[in-house]
């Protein structure tokens, strides 16, 4: 491969000012009372977790198949990346079904199976609170037409039956009694939707929702024969490999085969200044072959990290006003008013199985198999980049090996089906570890300012969050919002101070930047609560009643409360520890649950040992106590991971990681023992993959304060 | 060149003797419950065992796994002669105590627990917490990893039969 020599990114005004998102008209900054209705109200919606999830199918054979053979298949459009929501959603299906729990067999839709495209996609932590009702609905729609046919076949009344266990029984004589299987074998012509109005279930009925229900991927995954992307596997497939860009924004000028056709193993050779690539034999073969392209790259960006976080500063006055109550500008301005930096790296996904797809390009179809989160956009993105028409193409997500946000994004779907396109043959490509961390996207870094000032009784009479982030939503919503409501989750001040005010400022890199568990959830939290400790110190109150003695009284506020204390309790807030021990304590609100969280650190050297992890956790009605459960230990870890080390820099147009060694991730001997208290403040679900993340930073920042009295206000968190 | 894993005895090309026991058994021979994380050793996805010691396969080069007898995920359960699978400690422990979320990382999870267990039966709490601390998983799942290969433990110092 040839390059020509770099151009220098160069740091200018102009670009600053690019990059803040602040020239354009449509970014300009912003007052809430100029806010354009609809940005109101989608800010709202994103606030409330209820943003809109595509409209679910009515008929129940889109999610449901019974067969002869008396199983029951259930066909998700939500794929399971790890977070058990193929089990949870399992378990509200079968609530209204009620089938017996062994008959189920739970499957990936794919997007030929009906369910729409908003429907075909994981994000946001709102799969469960999304689908609780449709999936609800069409169990019970299905079990009445069960009910219905099964009093046909028995010659009984349908009132007269009882459906339960994947049985209809009568209710006066149990031996008359059909099996769903039974049922469906001898059906005669089209179902028809029962006339009648389903009855749910009464929360007191239920009989797998709230249960401890065992992961229905387990069997498949405990003996090596669950498939991911990275597995997936057909009869004469050949393996792709990409040609990728040297460095940032580099693009292809000219590319031509060169010798690349008759290198070993090589099958197909795709060289367009739009994409570069080989189909081999081999995983080998087609990595050697990509020598042997000739092509050309523009100069890209000398991406310097200096200039990143240059870039994402706070500009006083820029960005637009999210919240905003009173008028902070006065009191902020006393002298004893409190002000603090805080600043967040790049992170990466860093999910253990890299992007993988396999696809087969044929003449009147297109078969994607995709480690993806979004099935449903990937069909339109398959079909724009082998040229055929999205109703050709057909995508099954597989199993993801973890995906954190990364997989919401799977350009490698797109360079597997061109390259099978060329090859004629179904071509898998799959990442290796350097082009996740060279040619993915990261979690954008931000910085925060954070004022606040107390009156002569300790309470907090105006506070401020001013936040910068590399943007998160893609470009388009975010123009359309005028803020970037991906980064700024977690950013609000929810607690009840007369004056406040919040602002972000989404920031243009020339590094891409995108969705990561929880979006700005982590870095907001940790300013946000690392100051409310500041502030506590500041008014000499207990870092839990100065935050009980702040929330709203109202639902939010009890709920706040709630786990406040029941997080405390467990941790034994307020007790005395061994010497070298301290605690910590920080809560958040995320997709409609809030948690407080309480760590327990000691030190050794320059290392933050976190011990102990409590957490109190509020998601309204628990569908699955265990996953919740598995889900806050997951999130917590993952926290911890980018709150001790987790960082991703830049040098000369290149994130330096190529590799673990580069990027540790948290092990064993670094995981703290946790415990989880889970709360009921409400009678919906809630979200659970991400909330639990939010406060673990500031716990532990706050922990690491208490111990050593130094305020670390960077993440990672590093001691002097 | 001939390969035994997991009992079976497997044909391969000659080919280079040194590419990677990770490829050979995901592309060559369709064995895909080993998986691959880093290729660099680091994460431990890939561990399989070499005459029953664990050994990371993306570093393995086929000519040294060609003289040693290998056991993949595939073959940590006992196919019973009545047809019926019998999981092997490690894999019943992490499915009571419902360690995986994503399982990516479970595989090499599972064969590096299995290997310390079959070596060192008598091994203390700290020792076998020892043996697992380089393999990753971004999962989180390491409270349960920890109550799993403690459970596992457990089960194989009972006698068959017992379970
Ligand atoms: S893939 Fe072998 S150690 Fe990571
Ligand atoms: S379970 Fe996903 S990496 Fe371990």
């Amino acid at each position: 491969m040839s390059a020509t020599p770099p151009r220098k990114w160069k740091f200018s005004r102009r670009k600053l000012l690019i990059g803040l998102g602040v020239t354009g008209g449509a970014l300009a900054v912003g007052l809430p009372l100029s806010l354009p209705f609809a940005r109101l109200k989608i800010a709202g919606m994103l606030d409330s977790a209820s943003a809109p999830a595509g409209t679910m199918p009515k008929d129940p054979f889109v999610w449901f198949e019974v067969t002869p053979q008396n199983r029951v298949r259930l066909y998700l459009p939500k794929a399971e990346m790890g977070q058990g929501v193929h089990t949870a959603l399992a378990q509200i299906a079968a609530e209204e079904l009620r089938p017996a729990w062994e008959q189920l067999e739970v499957l990936n839709a794919s997007t030929a199976r009906g369910f729409d495209m908003g429907t075909m996609s994981v994000g946001g932590s709102v799969v469960v609170s999304s689908l609780y009702n449709p999936l609800r609905a069409a169990g019970a729609a299905l079990r009445l037409m069960l009910q219905e046919e099964g009093a046909r076949q028995l010659g009984v009344a349908p009132e007269k039956l009882t459906v339960a266990g994947g049985v209809v029984a009568a209710t006066a004589d149990p031996s008359q009694a059909l099996t769903f299987g039974q049922i469906v074998s001898a059906k005669q012509g089209a179902w028809v939707a029962s006339k009648q109005e389903p009855q749910l279930r009464e929360p007191a009925q239920f009989e797998f929702i709230g249960k401890p229900m065992p992961r229905v991927d387990f069997a498949a995954k405990i003996t090596g024969a669950a498939q991911y992307g990275f597995d997936m596997r057909l009869p004469n497939m050949a393996y792709g490999a990409v040609a990728r860009a040297p460095r940032m924004g580099a693009k292809l000028l000219s590319a031509a085969p060169g010798t690349a056709r008759s290198q070993p193993g090589v099958v197909a050779v795709v060289a367009t200044t739009e994409f570069a690539g080989v189909a081999a034999e081999t995983r080998a073969q087609a990595i050697a072959a990509l020598d042997a392209l000739q092509l050309e790259w523009s100069e890209g960006d000398v991406v310097e990290q200096a200039d990143m976080e240059a870039l994402v500063t706070v500009q006083p006055g820029a960005g637009t006003v999210l919240q905003s109550a009173g008028s902070v500008a006065a009191p902020l301005a006393a002298a004893n008013a409190l002000r603090a930096e805080y600043r967040t790296p790049f992170a990466a996904h860093a999910q253990l199985e890299p992007q993988a797809a396999l696809a087969h390009v044929l003449p009147d179809k297109v078969l994607v198999w995709c480690s993806t989160q979004s099935p449903g956009s990937l069909r339109a993105d398959v079909a724009k980049a082998v040229g055929r028409k999205a109703a050709e193409v057909e995508v099954t997500a597989t199993y993801l090996g973890g995906s954190f946000g990364r997989k919401l994004n799977v350009d490698v779907a797109l360079d597997a089906a061109r390259l099978s396109a060329a090859a004629l043959r179904p071509v898998a490509v799959s990442y290796t570890r350097a082009e996740e961390f060279q040619h993915g996207f990261f979690r954008p870094p931000t910085q925060h300012v954070l004022q606040g000032a107390l009156d002569g009784a300790g309470r907090i009479v105006a506070m401020s969050h001013a936040q910068a982030s590399g943007n998160v939503f893609p470009a388009l919503v975010g123009r359309l919002l005028g803020a970037d409501f991906g980064a700024y989750r977690g950013g609000l001040l929810r607690y009840n101070i007369p004056n406040r005010q919040v602002t972000s400022q989404p920031v243009a890199l020339p590094v891409p930047t995108g969705f990561w568990r929880g979006l700005g959830l982590l870095a907001n939290v940790f300013a946000v609560e690392s100051f409310m400790d500041e502030l506590a110190l500041s008014a000499g109150v207990d870092a839990l009643q100065f935050r009980l003695q702040h929330l709203p009284q109202d639902k939010l506020g009890e709920r706040f409360k709630a786990v406040l204390l029941a997080a405390a309790e467990r941790a034994g807030w307020g007790t005395a520890l061994p010497a070298g021990r301290a605690r910590g304590l920080a809560c958040s609100w995320d997709a409609g649950t809030v948690v407080a969280q309480v760590a327990e650190v000691s030190v050794q050297g320059a290392r933050v040992q976190v011990q102990r992890f409590t957490s109190a956790v509020d998601c309204g009605v628990l569908v699955n106590p265990d996953i919740a459960a598995a889900q806050t230990e997951g999130a917590i870890m993952m926290g911890l991971s980018s709150t001790l080390l987790e960082e991703i820099t830049f040098s000369g147009g290149q994130a330096q990681a190529t590799n673990f060694d580069r990027y540790p991730l948290l092990r064993l001997a670094d995981a703290p023992l946790v415990e989880t208290v889970f709360l009921q403040g409400d009678d919906v679900p809630h979200g659970m993959g991400e909330p639990p993340l939010g406060p673990v930073a500031a716990a532990v920042a706050n922990a690491v304060f208490a111990l050593t009295g130094q305020r670390l206000r960077r993440l990672p968190l590093k001691l002097a | 060149m001939q390969l035994n894993i997991n009992g079976e005895i497997f044909a391969v090309a000659d080919g280079d003797g040194l590419r990677p026991l990770l490829w050979v058994l995901r592309d060559e021979l369709g064995l895909t419950g080993t998986k691959y994380g880093c290729g660099a050793g680091i994460c431990g996805s890939c561990t399989v065992h070499l005459d029953g010691v664990a050994a990371r396969s993306c570093l393995t080069p086929l000519a040294q796994a060609a003289k040693a007898a290998i056991r993949t995920i595939e073959g940590l359960a006992q196919m019973q002669p009545d047809g019926s699978v019998r999981l092997h400690a490690v894999q019943q422990a992490f499915t009571e105590e419902q360690v995986p979320q994503c399982s990516w990382c479970m595989s090499g999870q599972m064969m590096t627990c299995a290997a310390f267990l079959e070596q060192n039966p008598a091994a203390s709490e700290a020792q076998l917490l020892d043996a697992m601390q380089n393999n990753y998983c971004r999962c989180g799942c390491y409270a349960r990893i920890r109550k799993g290969v403690l459970r596992a433990a457990q089960l194989a110092a009972q006698p068959a039969g017992t379970t």
